[in-house]
């Protein structure tokens, strides 16, 4: 008759005391598996969400900073500062992507630019039946006007996160690589419609120009030629663009061609530096001979200085990653450069669940701690009246902590007991409760606060929104109280945990209990 | 015949309304294997404090006990209660919601003596060899007879292959009929079992029928010729 079976036994043949305190336990269960549900339907509801958000992350000047500091400075001070401008370096870049959890990096830079010797995929739009080509000036010439008609997107990573989303798809011959990038190798990528409107195919060349012919006039008297503007490029690729455009939309009708993805072109981030470099060198001596005194500290260009960098966006691995990057390379940051997880729109629409999860987790605790109080003072009021018992076992020689630990089991017996019919019932009970809170809260911040600002960060002209947009409907639908397994295993473990912090002040008097006076003040 | 119990210069006292009441007085005795004693004295002479300290359940202020030749203290409280003795008290103190026979089995679990494998057999044996039949041994104590709690209190003091029995008043709730049996009972243990009884009692009946009839008075125990 060991203090396990003792145990079973008095709960068994005590049966009254016994359903007492497991109707104590279950009405604790329902409480706590409310709050623990709610609790997690909110935390899987953020987390299913951010699953199905894109898991990107940029890197860029926090513009809002430097102007701060750089317009609160005077003089010779604010010159340096502005001599010192901050931007986003390739080093530092790089350095993050030693990350792990870096799948890839983008470090696009676009450009709209022209034709020379095959043609872009028309759109068939009214913006081109209207034909548009040519622009009035105030004083009544009438010039012609060539607008650019491809997108020319470069990176300084062969991975991009286009290819990894599977938007882009190499059809035929292969991406450039990381040592064409680092060489500005002269080499492209064109989609599959572009290819087939030209005939064109792997390894045949295509030239791009870099300012219309109707621009040349402004750069003819530095000395550029047609030959500078030109920019050859072999294909290496041919991929598929999945970006699909509505052709019934407003906003198809007057877009430009460059806008259409079957227009796009990739290629190495240098490729466009050395194309231009030869322009720009050419511009530079002129402005110089021109403007001595202007460029007496000015640098001399070089192909990097036509790929600007103002923006690395990174793609982790793991959506439910983001914010732990973010919190892990935050400190690193060198002064003025930010970066950014959308988190800010992500949790003004989370607000409701968040509150929800504090409030259901307050619940949880206050329960816990009641419960732990309840169940103290009913074992230690029990003690009295097992005053007797507990020395008889002691007068036998059963030690005090196995009297101990069968106060422990008959405790947990019961609470298991209790804690099961509360999953029943509890289920059940946290859904109505989950929904009807859910409701009420959503109620209530609607009431004061607008939920659907998206902030997106800032998207600069012809760039890529990577972050994905979500809606706090989107949110919501994720949000549903059920009681899982984890739920149900966190019951019992904190079932546990409160019958054994609950046995420690009665513990304390069962030590200090003497079986000579218990059993000769009952004799 | 050889000393199962000894009591070498006990002391022992406490404060009673200002002052030292002391009750054992560099008290000396010897209990022999196999007697049955009884301890005679006045109310409040102190037979229940000197069978509390000799039991094990509290301590003396100073003095040595020896069971069979070694010092309690070294032996230790506990497990001279679980391995060494087996004690009946006059409210039986047995486990209320355990039945008879679990009671029995509750004192052969805890101790560290060797006890036969079928336990539950033995105990049947033990309880029925002191009246109590299968059927009362499977009820819960609580619905035993006063007699009948009592045995199965004596059986549970045996039960864990003890040589040294302690008991306080233990026919104090008792009719005659039955303090008679109990009696009975206590001479069967020594004389069969040849254990050790040892009584605390104000009964002429019980202490007349023991082996020895020892009186605790001014702190002493004195034997009655």
């Amino acid at each position: 008759m060991n203090f396990f079976t003792r145990a079973i036994k008095n709960v068994t043949r005590r049966m009254s005391k016994s359903i007492l305190l497991a109707i104590t336990f279950f009405l604790i269960g329902n409480l706590v598996i409310i709050g623990l549900g709610i609790n997690n339907a909110s935390e899987q509801a953020k987390i299913e969400t951010r699953r199905k958000m894109r898991a990107v992350v940029s890197y860029e000047t926090d513009y809002m900073a430097f102007y701060d500091y750089a317009d609160a400075l005077e003089g010779e001070e604010q010159q340096e500062a502005y001599k010192n401008y901050p931007s986003v370096k390739l080093e530092d870049i790089k350095s993050l992507m030693s990350d792990e959890r870096v799948k890839t990096v983008n470090v696009v830079s676009t450009n709209m630019l022209y034709s020379n010797d095959f043609e872009t995929v028309p759109l068939n739009n009214e913006r081109e039946s209207n034909g548009g080509g040519t622009m009035t000036y105030e004083d009544g010439t009438t010039v012609e006007y060539i607008e650019p008609d491809l997108k020319f997107q470069t990176n300084f990573f062969p991975n991009m996160i286009e290819l990894e989303d599977k938007m882009y798809e190499i059809v035929e011959g292969r991406f450039y690589n990381q040592a064409e990038v680092d060489e500005g190798k002269m080499v492209c990528l064109i989609t599959d419609k572009l290819a087939s409107h030209n005939n064109l195919r792997v390894g045949d060349t295509i030239t791009i120009d870099l300012i219309s012919a109707n621009d040349m006039r402004y750069y003819e008297q530095s000395g550029v030629t047609d030959e500078d503007i030109h920019m050859t490029l072999e294909i290496i690729g041919i991929y598929h663009n999945n970006e699909e455009l509505d052709e019934n939309s407003d906003e198809y009708k007057w877009m430009s061609r460059y806008d259409s993805p079957d227009n796009t072109i990739l290629a190495p981030a240098l490729a466009y530096g050395n194309a231009f470099y030869k322009i720009g060198m050419k511009q530079y001596e002129y402005s110089k001979e021109q403007y001595p005194e202007d460029y007496t500290d000015v640098e001399v260009p070089t192909p990097e200085s036509y790929t600007y960098v103002n923006k690395a966006v990174f793609l982790l691995d793991d959506p439910l990653n983001v914010d732990q990057f973010v919190a892990d390379h935050q400190s690193d940051l060198k002064e003025f450069m930010k970066i950014d997880a959308n988190n800010d729109t992500f949790k003004k629409l989370a607000r409701p669940l968040d509150t929800l999860s504090l409030f259901s987790n307050i619940i949880v605790w206050i329960v816990a701690i009641n419960a732990i109080v309840i169940i103290t003072l009913v074992t230690a009021l029990t003690l009295k009246t097992r005053e007797y018992e507990i020395g008889v076992l002691l007068s036998i020689g059963v030690s005090k902590m196995k009297i101990v630990a069968q106060f422990f089991v008959e405790l947990i017996i019961v609470a298991l007991i209790g804690f099961t019919l509360s999953v029943v019932s509890g289920s059940l009970v946290a859904k109505q409760v989950g929904k009807m809170v859910m409701d009420y809260q959503v109620d209530t911040e609607s009431q004061y606060g607008t939920l659907d600002d998206q902030n997106n960060g800032t998207i600069y002209w012809g760039e890529t929104n990577y972050f994905t947009e979500i809606s706090q409907d989107d949110l919501l639908s994720e949000y549903e109280v059920q009681i899982n397994p984890m739920i149900i295993g966190e019951i019992y473990v904190l079932g546990i945990g409160v019958v054994f912090i609950s046995i420690l002040i009665p513990s304390f008097m069962i030590m200090r209990f003497n079986p000579k006076k218990i059993l000769m003040n009952q004799n | 015949m050889t000393t199962i119990l000894k009591l070498e210069n006990l002391n022992y006292g406490y404060e009673d309304g200002g002052y030292k009441r002391q009750i054992l007085k560099d008290l000396s005795y010897e209990f022999e294997q196999g007697q049955f004693y009884t301890i005679l004295g006045p109310s409040g002479s102190g037979k229940t404090t000197l069978l509390s300290i000799i039991a094990g359940l509290d301590k003396q202020e100073s003095g040595k006990i020896y069971y069979e030749g070694d010092d309690l203290d070294k032996i230790g409280l506990y497990k001279y209660r679980r391995n060494k003795i087996g004690i009946v008290f006059q409210q039986y103190n047995l486990i209320s919601y355990l039945t008879g026979l679990e009671n029995i089995e509750l004192a052969m679990t805890e101790t560290d003596n060797a006890i036969p494998k079928n336990q539950k057999e033995v105990a049947y044996a033990l309880l029925e060899k002191f009246g109590i039949v299968k059927s009362k041994a499977d009820r819960l104590v609580t619905k035993l007879s006063g007699g009948e709690q009592q045995r199965v209190a004596i059986a549970r003091a045996i039960a864990s292959n003890v040589d040294l029995i302690f008991a306080d008043e233990p026919t104090g709730n008792l009719d005659t009929a039955t303090e008679q049996e109990i009696i009975k009972i206590f001479r069967m243990l020594t004389e069969e079992f040849g254990k050790t009884v040892i009584v605390v009692t104000h009964s002429n009946v019980v202490s007349e029928l023991s082996d020895h009839r020892v009186v605790l008075n001014e702190g002493q125990l004195k034997d009655i010729q």
